[in-house]
């Protein structure tokens, strides 16, 4: 069979084309590049004459703001750690898939609430709830941990029967009531409770007692909404490096006899431990660049106090307030824009270095997986 | 006369070096290296018009990076170098001015897992065409109908022209590929192991189809299935670590090689 | 002995951390639902026509009002209610509390009336007459020409007067111009309810805010959010793609694509308001600077784009949100495998047309997905706007019918700093919580919706590459 003819085609027009676009791209791609790097250059370049100044200018106008912003960090890691690491641990360790395959997507949803509708929450709802009710707020800190233990000590007493219908690989799930109604039961206790304190006051107690203010926003209230918009960034990069871990390590440990406890400490802990610094290196990125929530819920008192009941101000809070009305190549304008350069340098830092521990253990099991 | 050629060197010398007028593609002296690890060495062999050749040896001898290389597909990778000259009907197609889009046209590849297009079968077959050609709907229907028609998958799609290339079968996506290859009508059309996904019917469609293009053009095949090799080609090079260790015509090399490594991997003492 | 006793809390132990875990999971789901419930419920109550009470205290004085809600009294036992009274000026103040205590008597009434009106606010109490042409309109006759005439356009009402009466007994009259709205809840079926209800929505999303943020709705809010989001969508999307092409396509792959790439995802973890920062240096006082001294110099020293505005914030959201849209593009790019590049090439297709014709197509739902996401994340975005050109309340819109219709340079509203300055700089934030409320409930909508459709958008596509494969 003769294949029908075709003319000759048009060559040259198709290289042109061809090199012409590459070099577009090409030009194009690295400008984009370079304009997304030149940030840094900007902040360097902008907080350059501060070098000529005297230093003590500098300490007392940035300490306060590096204190709030570590503070608010802080109290934010101590909420959400907890929080993030045992729900990462439970959902790779022993969630059913198909409610994992849920969960997953409920907690990206939780990623995604903006900052500012968190700050609203927290800083006209959460924080007067919280001066009305400060007993019940601790009371309610302390108890949800014990009383979590104690329905798994409720949960061995059960008969074989009711525990097949509530399997630990759904407590995710059904736990949700019985938090919800530990959480009633606190709020009714604590009350009754915080009138046996001398003075039935709690706050009068630690303004008496150890000469505590109380400020309405404070590192406590910052702590509760900032660990909330971290824990779903902390708990999804963990749970993936915990997920990663290879069933068989897991197998292994079980089959020479060691405990879960165990299995966790010596096998998937340290195999996931790159990982999980990772993830809580990222947190706490977010955690100290966080602009609107701290704005919201700290009260913005550039204090240098150490106090949970007191409020912070936050470099980025600092930035968002005063540069729009600081003097362009003023003082301050210099300031603010060093404080920003510090808030670059320490997450650029930070991503970076987790992105590297990340990509070596991913590189590691690559090769354990292979062989 | 090329038949004469064949029952002449039987039992002779080794077949490397085909009369110029023969030639399709003459190898001299290549070598290849992929990052400073040499992976073809002083290759320089022929192929014959009109033919099949075979490339066969173990895994890791050069067979598809040789393939790869006569269709300059090593220019996406930067870490590759090479020397030596692989012509083509005569041009050196590492020459500083040669057309490497148009190369690659004039010799087609056909690789080991199949690769349809995300789009229509009709679109697949075009595709081609349209990089190359404005041509009006009715020639461009012609043209296709041929390609389909040569790859032998011409009756089972001609109703369904218009449907996604993915939802065919493995056999019939690899024939699919060689009629987008036919379609722009090149010269040599190189085999990477085109049968090693596939099926045994869908493997014997595809080496009844090797036999019958190669009235069309110049087949060179790669594969590690000696028996596909002993069925479907005219001539069989041996490689092994980058080198040419035998090349003769198949009969030859299959019923009496010469060198005792060829026989070594043909009998399945060496693999 | 030893032995044992090392073992059995290590048991305990070992028996109870799993249910500390399990815990964690449902905390954060029980937060998580908390807060979207608690969105549902005040953003979309607050539009319910709320029943209104007439309360007598003991004292004998008579309140009408919507009750708000009840805390315990400081210093002594016993709750007391706040009441939204409206009447400010009559009364003076729009809130009051009421000790629960003190209450002898709680009615409500079918001829309690509520109207909206643009100076001194909610009116609550009972219609007496309507005066109009010389009649004069009592009881039922006078409410239904009153809504007669609220359901013609503001221009083509009646001239004319009301006469109201406040709960206590006090008469006012009220030009009937000054009117916009009129119900009477406790009169209502429950689908009347819903009509008004949804007629109330509709004005949320349909009005301009009134009376300080604390009536009226988020119209140009919404309206500069999305029209922001599309400049920056428009700006980030090419070049995001370029560079995510650059990247994956043509740059050698070697150690400095390598820290590039970890580079550029990094930025993606950057402060927000690091990216405002270098908006207003670079952008605000560099660029606009400059073009103002260069072509706006006759209005100078008032700048015209030297200060914040639509053009610079949609920029810096472009520059905030390119490394989301380039690892997003940049994964799909390297999800398609070689030898899709590898055919087309073997065929005779330069890089380009390799590029626009194999791979870019197959690469359309990752790029979707990354605009998706950096929309996403750019409508949640409220720091860098803070420097960039958001405005409390913006007099002119962005886009009207002068030349050149769209005005770049102008500043514009936006949903989230709308909720943060009405929350935290209202004049009046009580009674503007709950329009506050509906707010934060409409941009978490807004942003989760985002995030939902890349979610399935990826997921969808993952699947559908998987079964083809």
């Amino acid at each position: 069979m003769i294949p029908p003819r075709a003319p000759v085609s048009h060559q040259p027009l198709r290289q042109l084309k061809n090199r012409i676009a590459t070099s577009l791209i090409t030009a194009g791609g690295i400008g984009v590049l370079l304009a997304i790097l030149a940030i840094g250059v900007f902040l360097i370049w902008e907080t350059l004459p501060l070098l000529s100044l005297d230093e003590t200018f500098a300490l007392t106008k940035l300490s306060p703001l590096a204190w709030g912003t570590l503070k608010a960090a802080l109290a934010a890691m101590l909420f959400a750690l907890p929080i993030a690491l045992g729900a990462a641990m439970y959902s790779a360790l022993f969630m059913s898939a198909r409610l994992r395959s849920r969960i997953k997507p409920a907690l990206e949803m939780m990623e995604a609430i903006p900052g500012v509708v968190i700050g609203f929450i927290a800083g006209l709802v959460l924080a007067p709830w919280v001066e009305r009710n400060l007993a019940s707020t601790l009371m309610v800190l302390v108890w949800l941990p014990l009383s979590a233990g104690l329905a798994g000590v409720l949960w061995h007493l059960l008969s074989s029967r009711l525990r097949q219908a509530l399997p630990l690989s759904w407590a995710g799930l059904w736990l949700v009531p019985w938090i919800a109604g530990m959480l009633l039961l606190a709020l009714w206790f604590a009350p009754l409770l915080e009138t046996l304190l001398p003075g039935g006051d709690l706050r009068q107690l630690l303004e008496q007692r150890w000469g505590l203010d109380y400020a309405t926003r404070n590192a406590l209230i910052v702590g509760i909404a900032m660990g909330f918009a971290v824990i779903p960034s902390i708990y999804a990069l963990a749970e993936d490096a915990l997920a990663d871990v290879p069933d068989t390590l897991m197998e292994g440990a079980h089959a020479l006899g060691a405990s879960r406890w165990q299995a966790l400490w010596k096998v998937a802990l340290p195999a996931a431990g790159p990982g999980i610094f990772s993830a809580v290196m990222i947190g706490a990125g977010r955690a100290v660049g966080e602009t609107m929530i701290v704005l919201m819920a700290s009260g913005n008192t550039a204090l240098l106090s150490a106090s949970p009941f007191e409020g912070m101000r936050s470099m980025a809070a600092a930035i968002a307030i005063e540069l729009p009305e600081a003097s362009p190549g003023g003082l301050t304008y210099r300031y603010l824009i060093l404080a920003a350069l510090v808030l670059f340098v320490f997450t650029f830092l930070v991503n970076t270095l987790a992105e590297m521990v990340r990509l070596r253990m991913r590189r590691r099991y690559q090769k354990a997986g292979r062989h | 006369m090329l038949a004469s050629l064949d029952s002449a060197n039987a039992s002779q010398a080794p077949v490397t070096h085909f009369a110029a007028e023969q030639r399709a593609l003459s190898i001299e002296g290549f070598s290849l290296a992929y990052a400073g690890k040499p992976a073809l060495r002083e290759l320089t062999l022929s192929v014959p018009r009109h033919r099949v050749t075979a490339f066969i040896g173990p895994s890791g001898c050069g067979k598809s990076t040789l393939l790869r290389a006569i269709n300059r597909l090593h220019d996406l990778n930067e870490s590759v170098e090479h020397s030596g000259q692989i012509e083509l009907e005569g041009q050196d197609i590492y020459a500083p001015k040669t057309n490497v889009t148009e190369l690659r046209r004039r010799v087609g590849m056909v690789f080991q897992t199949p690769n349809p297009f995300p789009m229509s079968i009709y679109e697949n077959v075009a595709f081609g065409l349209r990089l190359q050609h404005r041509l009006p709907k009715r020639q461009r229907d012609d043209i296709i109908e041929w390609a389909l028609t040569s790859a032998a998958l011409w009756d089972e799609v001609k109703d369904r022209l218009h449907r996604s290339a993915w939802q065919l079968s493995g056999g019939q996506q690899q024939r699919l590929v060689i009629a987008r290859t036919l379609a722009v009508q090149p010269g040599v059309l190189l085999l990477d192991e085109p049968a090693s996904a596939l099926d045994p019917i869908s493997t014997l469609k595809i080496e009844e189809l090797i036999r019958n293009l190669k009235s069309q053009l110049t087949l060179i095949l790669v594969t590690h299935n000696m028996q596909q090799a002993a069925r479907v080609s005219d001539y069989t090079a041996f490689m092994h670590s980058g080198e040419l260790v035998e090349y003769g015509t198949t009969d030859q090399v299959f019923t009496n090689p010469r060198l005792q490594r060829t026989e070594n991997y043909i009998t399945g003492r060496m693999t | 002995m030893p032995r044992r006793l090392t073992a059995a809390p290590q048991r305990l132990l070992d028996r109870l951390w799993p249910w500390l875990c399990a815990a964690s999971v449902a905390l954060s789901l029980l937060m998580l639902t908390a807060l979207l419930s608690l969105l549902l419920v005040r953003g979309l109550g607050h539009f319910w026509p709320a029943t209104l009470e007439e309360v007598t205290l003991r004292s004998g004085e008579v309140v009408a009002g919507e009750a708000i809600r009840e805390t315990p009294l400081p210093q002594q036992a016993g709750d007391e209610r706040l009441y939204f009274t409206g009447n400010r000026d009559v009364a003076g103040a729009s809130w009051r509390w009421v000790p629960v205590d003190d209450i002898a008597q709680r009615t409500t009434p079918e001829d309690l009336v509520r109207l909206t009106r643009t100076p001194w606010g909610d009116f609550i109490g009972r219609l007496v007459s309507v005066e109009s042409d010389g009649e004069r309109l009592e009881g039922q006759p006078a409410w239904d020409y009153l809504t007669a005439a609220l359901a013609l356009p503001a221009n083509q009402r009646p001239a004319g007067a009301l006469l109201l009466a406040t709960a206590d007994g006090q008469t006012l009259r009220q030009p009937l111009t000054n009117i916009s709205g009129a119900t009477a809840p406790n009169a209502m079926a429950w689908w009347q309810k819903t009509h008004t209800w949804g007629e109330r929505v509709w004005q949320f999303l349909s009005q301009g805010p009134r009376a300080a943020n604390t009536r009226g709705g988020v119209w140009p809010a919404i309206f500069g959010t999305v029209l922001m989001v599309i400049l920056m969508s428009v700006i980030v999307t090419p070049f995001g793609v370029l560079a995510a092409i650059y990247l994956n396509e043509i740059a050698h792959q070697n150690r400095l694509t390598r820290l590039v790439r970890i580079g550029v995802r990094n930025l993606a973890g950057v402060p927000s308001i690091v990216y405002g920062v270098f908006g207003l240096g670079v952008f605000v006082y560099g660029i606009g600077g400059s073009l103002d001294s260069w072509f706006f110099s006759d209005t100078l020293p008032s700048p015209t784009f030297g200060t914040g505005g639509l053009l610079w914030a949609s920029l810096t959201l472009a520059l905030l949100t390119l490394p989301v849209v380039i690892v997003a593009t940049e994964e799909g790019l390297a999800r398609i495998p070689d030898a899709q590049r590898e055919g087309a090439v073997a065929l005779g297709a330069t890089r380009l047309e390799m590029l626009v014709r194999i791979v870019l197509p197959m690469a359309v739902p990752a790029m979707l997905t990354g605009v998706i996401l950096a929309v996403a994340r750019a409508a949640g975005e409220v720091a860098p706007l803070m420097l960039v050109g958001v405005a409390k309340l913006a007099p002119q819109m962005p886009v009207d019918g002068e030349f050149p219709y769209l005005h770049l340079e102008r500043k514009f509203m936006h949903l989230g700093y709308h909720l943060f300055d009405t929350a935290f700089h209202g004049e009046d934030v009580q009674a503007a919580m709950p329009l506050v409320y509906a707010t934060a409930l409409l941009l978490v909508l807004i942003v989760l919706m985002l995030n939902l459709t890349a979610i399935f958008l990826r997921h969808y596509f993952r699947r559908q590459r998987g079964n083809e494969c």
